[in-house]
């Protein structure tokens, strides 16, 4: 008997470390890119922004924190905090709320509008955001864009507007810009999310008396925050990542009013050849973003 | 069964992944060989990295910005094929690159992997202050003979070589960056007055009020003094040390003198005209765009090659008139551009020596096509007839006579690509406000900063 159960438990073992080896021979190709294009990259990232590291043959040099000092000491960068910041502040809620609104209502819609309306929403995301962009910047143009086209034909607008070449304008555009295209995963996810919802807790709480409103909050609302949780994170790291907008239209500008921690990290590694200064701001994005992940994280686990 | 088969799918990927790098291991071990030719190479690299055979098979590679149709596949293959009946040993294989980011942007990561392209097709703030102050050029003092020296327009001589001496450039083709003017809506505002249509010139006061003509009589923005980004700056630049002769630079490059009065009256009227806008959402090609639609009425950023280019836009819409820059005291100094070839130092003199024959093939045995590929002018004192036989030849010798007025070429200033950056900064903020004379001065201290 104690023979048989030797033999079991080795079989057991030898079992499990072959599945073990199995596993781990499926995962040895993702973890071999994983490694060298991620976390790789990422010790390098911290690395090197401890040196004053540029192109060309010159020895990088060892600064110790110089670039953090420097960064915080830097004017831009904390006018690109600043900017990235009221991004993601603005564009987060706006995009989890609207999403959510424009979910409610195409979910209890016909089958065929329900598909046709996440179609709709969806194809800013599918579209490249470069051609999006020029489209944008053409309705945007100062001299023969549409938006001043039309307000100045009805009078709403007494003269053009170089929306993207004011201050007072440049940024509030990037974000519309950032909506449009931010708007089309969370709403395909609350839509799904929406049609997960247990209907039989749903039409409990309805014959005991609970109004439709209600009725989100306490039995839907519950029920989709793990895809709020995700809708959430994603947004918030899609808009501390904005660049494409800020390098086809505006480039920082005018006079930094539109920089973000991104694109300042591209303008000194790539520009100005500051490589090391510009993992510096890489390594303290990341961190920001680490710690508003994990306080969302938190926030969600708590509900 | 299942667990054989999953063993086996796992297998073949592991293979597959030893298998991707086994195909690149010998990339990898050719590097070393180009690097240390002398020492232990092996047999069958040896002669071409001790003195390469005239005719053995080379390959190197020649990235290109868009100079005119320097950036078109077919002008480009057409050259490469005449220089193939020449030299059928060397293969030259090229990519096109953009202006604007991307092509520095890929460059830049091809120099930090070590895969940099052998040629390189661009102008001086690239070659000489760029990757030749980084010292990842050759130094191509060799084709600097006498001769050449002595045909060559002594201020592209001097923009194509550091301070050291050593050339990071040999020159293709220049140009001298104009204005333009819609002649049409000109005459029409009775602007022409204030203008030496003969000479292509203007004083500053006829800029004033020609600009006041214009808007007067359109009602829109007559021209912009763009700052989007540093592209096409060269067109700000001259319009505004021109004004009031002022200059960007001492004449030895030692210093920035952007501080100076004249820079900053030239800046505060470009505030003043109601016709000139400063616009921080267009660049230099974007503003070209706009003239040749017929919204702006000039444009301070043009040259041959932009005329080209957006000549079936114009159409019969209106007549193009190329100007001097405005001066006060008739010296005008226009920004030149200067595109040739710099080799990047990959280690391996055969690709080297091949690249220089192409460069020598392209300047003097066909000169004239490389030339006439970019659009512009050569910089040789005796190429007077590249353009002889052209349908619009005529036109091109306008454009050609302003290369007379070519000014300094301060763009080998050490820190350069950063002081323009500067500018267009300095640019946004008068746009947003800020005082001329002391956006001028802080720019200035700045890019002084920068010489070290």
């Amino acid at each position: 008997m104690a023979n048989k159960k030797v033999t079991v438990s080795k079989t057991t073992r030898r079992l499990v470390i072959q599945e073990n080896i199995a596993a781990y021979a499926f995962m040895l190709p993702f973890l071999v890119f994983f490694v060298g294009f991620v976390l790789y990259p990422m010790l390098m990232c911290v690395y090197t922004s401890f040196f004053d590291a540029t192109m060309g043959n010159r020895e990088d040099i060892f600064v110790g924190f110089g670039n953090y000092r420097e960064l915080f000491q830097d004017p831009v960068f904390w006018k690109a905090l600043w900017n990235t910041m009221i991004i993601v502040l603005v564009s987060v809620p706006v995009t989890c709320i609207f999403s959510l609104w424009v979910a409610s209502a195409i979910s209890k819609m016909h089958v065929a509008a329900t598909s046709a309306f996440r179609c709709i929403f969806y194809l800013p995301v599918v579209t490249g955001s470069v051609a999006v962009t020029m489209v944008w910047k053409w309705m945007f143009n100062n001299y023969y864009g549409i938006f001043n086209y039309i307000g100045t034909s009805t009078g709403l607008m007494e003269k053009n507007i170089n929306w993207l070449g004011d201050p007072k304008y440049a940024l509030g555009c990037i974000i519309l810009i950032l909506l449009t295209t931010s708007v089309g995963q969370p709403i395909v996810l609350y839509v799904s999310a929406l049609d997960n919802v247990d209907k039989s807790l749903v039409e409990a709480a309805e014959v005991d008396g609970a109004t439709p409103v209600q009725a989100f909050w306490k039995i839907k609302w519950p029920q989709m925050m793990p895809t709020t949780l995700y809708i959430l994170v994603i947004t918030t790291i899609n808009s501390f990542q904005c660049f494409a907008l800020i390098q086809l239209l505006t480039s920082g500008g005018p006079n930094n009013s539109t920089m973000t921690i991104m694109y300042y990290i591209y303008h000194n590694a790539f520009k100005l050849y500051r490589y090391g200064y510009g993992n510096a701001m890489g390594v303290v994005l990341a961190i920001i973003i680490a710690i508003l992940s994990a306080a969302q994280f938190k926030l969600g686990q708590e509900k | 069964m299942k667990k054989l088969i999953a063993m086996l799918l796992a297998l073949v990927m592991v293979l597959g992944l030893c298998a991707c790098s086994v195909e690149t291991a010998p990339a990898a071990t050719e590097a070393p060989k180009a690097d240390a030719p002398a020492v232990d190479a092996p047999a069958a690299d040896a002669p071409a990295a001790e003195a390469p055979a005239a005719d053995a098979p080379v390959e190197i590679s020649l990235w290109t910005f868009p100079v005119g149709k320097w950036g078109d596949e077919a002008t480009v293959n057409e050259l490469l094929a005449q220089f193939n009946a020449a030299y059928p040993n060397i293969t030259v294989k090229v990519e096109y690159l953009a202006y604007g980011g991307d092509g520095d942007a890929k460059i830049d990561s091809a120099i930090e992997g070590g895969n940099a392209p052998d040629l390189v097709f661009e102008g001086p703030e690239r070659l000489v202050t760029g990757w030749g102050a980084r010292g990842v050029m050759v130094d191509l003092s060799d084709l600097w003979t006498d001769e050449v020296k002595a045909d060559m327009i002594p201020a592209v001589e001097a923009a194509c070589h550091d301070n050291a001496g050593a050339y990071y450039e040999f020159p293709v083709c220049m140009t001298a960056h104009c204005m333009a003017i819609n002649k049409t809506v000109f005459e029409e505002a009775g602007a022409m007055q204030y203008i030496d249509e003969e000479n292509h010139t203007w004083t500053t006061e006829g800029f004033i009020n020609a600009v006041n003509a214009v808007y007067a009589h359109t009602g829109s923005t007559v021209g912009a003094v763009f700052c989007n980004g540093t592209g096409g700056d060269q067109g700000n630049r001259a319009l505004i040390s021109n004004l009031y002769s002022g200059s960007f630079t001492t004449a030895d490059h030692s210093k920035w003198t952007t501080d100076s009065e004249e820079i900053a009256k030239a800046l505060q009227l470009l505030v003043d005209l109601e016709g000139i806008e400063y616009d921080a959402s267009i660049n230099g090609g974007a503003e070209a765009d706009l003239f040749a639609q017929g919204v702006l009425k000039m444009a301070t950023c043009w040259n041959l090659s932009n005329y080209n280019q957006r000549a079936e836009v114009i159409g019969d819409s209106f007549e193009v008139l190329p100007m001097n820059f405005p001066t006060d005291d008739g010296k005008v100094e226009l920004c030149g551009g200067i595109w040739g070839f710099g080799v990047f130092n990959n280690g391996d003199e055969a690709k080297i020596e091949a690249a220089k024959t192409f460069i020598k093939f392209m300047t003097e045995d066909n000169a004239i096509n490389a030339v006439k590929a970019s659009g512009f002018s050569s910089p040789r004192i005796s190429a007077t007839d590249v353009y002889a036989d052209a349908e619009n030849a005529e036109l091109i010798k306008t454009y050609e006579s302003f290369l007379i007025n070519l000014g300094d070429y301060y763009n080998v200033m050490t820190g350069w690509t950063e002081a323009r950056t500067l500018w267009a900064e300095t640019l946004q903020a008068i746009a947003t406000g800020t005082d001329a004379a002391q956006a001028a001065a802080d720019f200035t201290a700045s890019a002084n900063a920068l010489l070290g």
